[in-house]
């Protein structure tokens, strides 16, 4: 089963992901419209920045077993046992915060939504872009990225691309074997040593 | 075939349950529930008690949930005696069970107040949901009402009754409110928000007694001061459940004790959740950290052992979140170090701009203690560094920065 797949090397903090996740869930399903939307659409990537500079989009694993689903007090946050999403019900939540003390990596957010009762502020995460999967159409954040940071593809042949690459690196010793384009791999050395000038 | 018996359907009841059943579908089953409700979310008793949810709403489990795991459920029975040389026990009904492994998960009791009065009518602990449907009962009349303590149950208490529009005051006997959670400064912050909310707190100060004809009027304070009331909640802490154990055949401190694996002193006896004492990986020895994620992972362990599977559980982490009126607070392990050890770092950061307060606990390098108010989405990613113990990668520094999230800690 495909699932999104992370590159932290080719983030370069554009947060198009960002956008293009909030216009997903939002009730116009576009950028014009979702901007007059009320509520507000949020996103439920977070692009973050590491020390070097670089960005990060930060989104919900599913984890399995999912510390979120363990600690829900009222049993809001439940698994999707054809796709193993990690969903949350609105209608259920507590807004407790509870979720977001458990989950290692910070990506629950608490806001109103247009799914959510009116007026109610819900805990909020990333849904896997089910719906959209429904329609045979990629998430959101990987249709918006540009360089390859988020892709939608089987794990196991990610993994193998991966290995390909690294055994092509180590058997020529050739650096332009590595997969980071040369721009990006430009990028990444100017952000480190702004964030090192920034740091003396 | 092993007969498996658990002793209460808390949550760490009901999680070992889950858990034995996935790893042994077969094997008798049985758990015996002292109380007659369903499977609830016990922290939601306050929001019972404010308003905001109905009695349904708490319960965590489908109504089949016994028959769905074939489990057989003996409910509204207290264990009232443990046999272990006979490996039966006894509840308070008469009926006699035995068992091949045994879980107790009987939970903690609140602390009554024993003090004269302590025992009339319009007196409540906030424990289970009868407690808090008898408050509800009672509460057409109550003007006034006086909360017991200043920790998570009588803060809970406090702001549901609150938004019942009853007038509250709150007697503390530490210095600030949540003394257990939070530093003093974390503390003043929280007592002026519920000030500002129209609750009363006064701190140092403790009841003598009460007063009343058929149910509490009133109490007179350790300071000399007489207040009127027609209701009182006491949030004075839990005991854990163990007063049925034989005594001098296992091993207890305050929480029965159990080793890596949830295992008691006894033979075939394991122990999870608010009745077990287990490692606190911050303390570094056996703790009672009787809250609900805890109550999860230790039922977890503790099934998993009970089956057969010897999963190691790698201590517990005290933790809380709660939002009280505009402030959000999250807190973690060892907030207020011992003045007396070496090794300790403290920092902290306020940013009145932003309404926020940073509280964070360092041991040789390592994150051990936490204070959010305010801001607390990335609480659980700080919780997740005192969890594992390890030094940290990054200036203790960067923890505190606004822009502070997972991608901080990337190298």
């Amino acid at each position: 089963m495909k699932k999104v797949l992370i590159d932290p090397g080719r983030c370069v903090g554009c947060m198009q992901c960002m956008f293009a996740c909030a216009v997903a869930h939002s009730q116009s399903k576009t950028l014009l419209g979702a901007l007059l939307d009320k509520p507000r659409p949020r996103p439920r990537v977070h692009v973050g920045t590491t020390p070097d500079g670089r960005g990060f989009p930060n989104r919900c694993r599913h984890c399995d077993p999912a510390p979120c689903l363990a600690a829900c007090l009222p049993g809001a946050i439940f698994r999707d046992p054809d796709s193993g999403t990690v969903l949350i019900d609105p209608d259920r939540c507590i807004d407790c915060g509870s979720c977001a003390m458990a989950c290692p990596f910070g990506v629950l957010r608490f806001h109103q939504d247009y799914t959510a009762p009116a007026g109610k502020e819900v805990a909020v995460k990333c849904d896997n872009c089910d719906q959209r999967q429904a329609q045979g159409l990629e998430p959101a954040c990987v249709e918006a990225c540009m360089t390859g940071a988020l892709t939608f593809e089987e794990p196991d042949q990610a993994l193998k691309r991966r290995t390909d690459q690294v055994s092509l690196l180590v058997l020529s010793g050739d650096e332009a074997q590595a997969d980071l384009p040369a721009g990006l791999a430009l990028l990444r050395a100017v952000k480190k040593a702004t964030a090192e000038m920034n740091r003396r | 075939m092993p007969r498996y018996v658990i002793i209460g359907n808390g949550i760490a009841g009901v999680s070992a349950a889950e858990t034995i059943r996935s790893l042994d579908p077969d094997s008798p089953l049985l758990m015996i529930a002292a109380e007659e409700f369903p499977p609830y979310s016990r922290p939601m008793i306050s929001l019972l008690l404010e308003g905001a949810v109905t009695p349904e709403r708490m319960i965590i489990r489908p109504p089949d949930f016994y028959q769905r795991l074939g489990i057989e459920a003996l409910v509204g029975h207290q264990v009232v005696e443990l046999d272990p040389q006979a490996a039966r026990l006894r509840t308070h009904r008469g009926e006699s069970v035995a068992y091949d492994r045994l879980l107790i998960a009987s939970g903690a009791d609140p602390r009554p107040v024993e003090v004269p009065g302590g025992d009339m009518a319009g007196i409540f602990c906030m424990r289970t949901e009868a407690q808090v449907r008898g408050m509800l009962e009672m509460l057409p009349g109550v003007e006034q009402a006086l909360v017991l303590g200043g920790g998570l149950v009588g803060f809970k208490a406090a702001y549901g009754l609150l938004h019942r529009g009853v007038k509250v005051t709150m007697l503390i006997r530490s210095p600030h409110p949540l003394a257990m959670q939070v530093d003093a400064h974390a503390g003043e912050l929280i007592r002026r928000e519920l000030e500002a909310h129209g609750l009363t707190v006064q701190v140092g100060v403790e009841v003598q007694e009460f007063w009343g004809e058929e149910r509490v009027q009133g109490a007179l304070l350790s300071s000399g001061q007489k207040l009127d009331c027609q209701l009182v909640v006491v949030g004075k802490g839990v005991r854990p459940a163990l007063d049925f154990l034989p005594p001098g055949q296992v091993k207890v401190d305050s929480g029965i004790l159990v080793d890596a694996n949830l295992r008691t002193s006894l033979e075939g006896v394991y122990a999870a959740g608010d009745v077990a004492q287990a490692l606190d990986s911050v303390r570094g020895r056996p703790w009672v950290n009787a809250i609900w994620p805890v109550a999860v992972e230790q039922g977890r362990v503790a099934g998993a052992n009970l089956a057969g599977r010897p999963v190691s559980y790698r201590g517990s982490v005290g933790r809380n979140v709660m939002r009280i009126f505009g402030l959000d607070l999250m807190t973690a392990g060892l907030v207020n170090p011992p003045q007396d050890q070496e090794g300790y770092r403290v920092l902290a950061e306020s940013d009145p701009r932003r309404g926020t307060y940073r509280r964070l606990v360092l041991r040789d390098g390592r994150l051990v203690g936490m204070v959010l108010l305010g801001e607390i989405e990335q609480g659980g990613v700080l919780l997740s560094l005192i969890q594992r113990g390890l030094p940290l990668a990054v200036e203790p520094e960067h923890l505190l920065e606004p822009s502070f999230n997972f991608a901080s800690l990337m190298p």
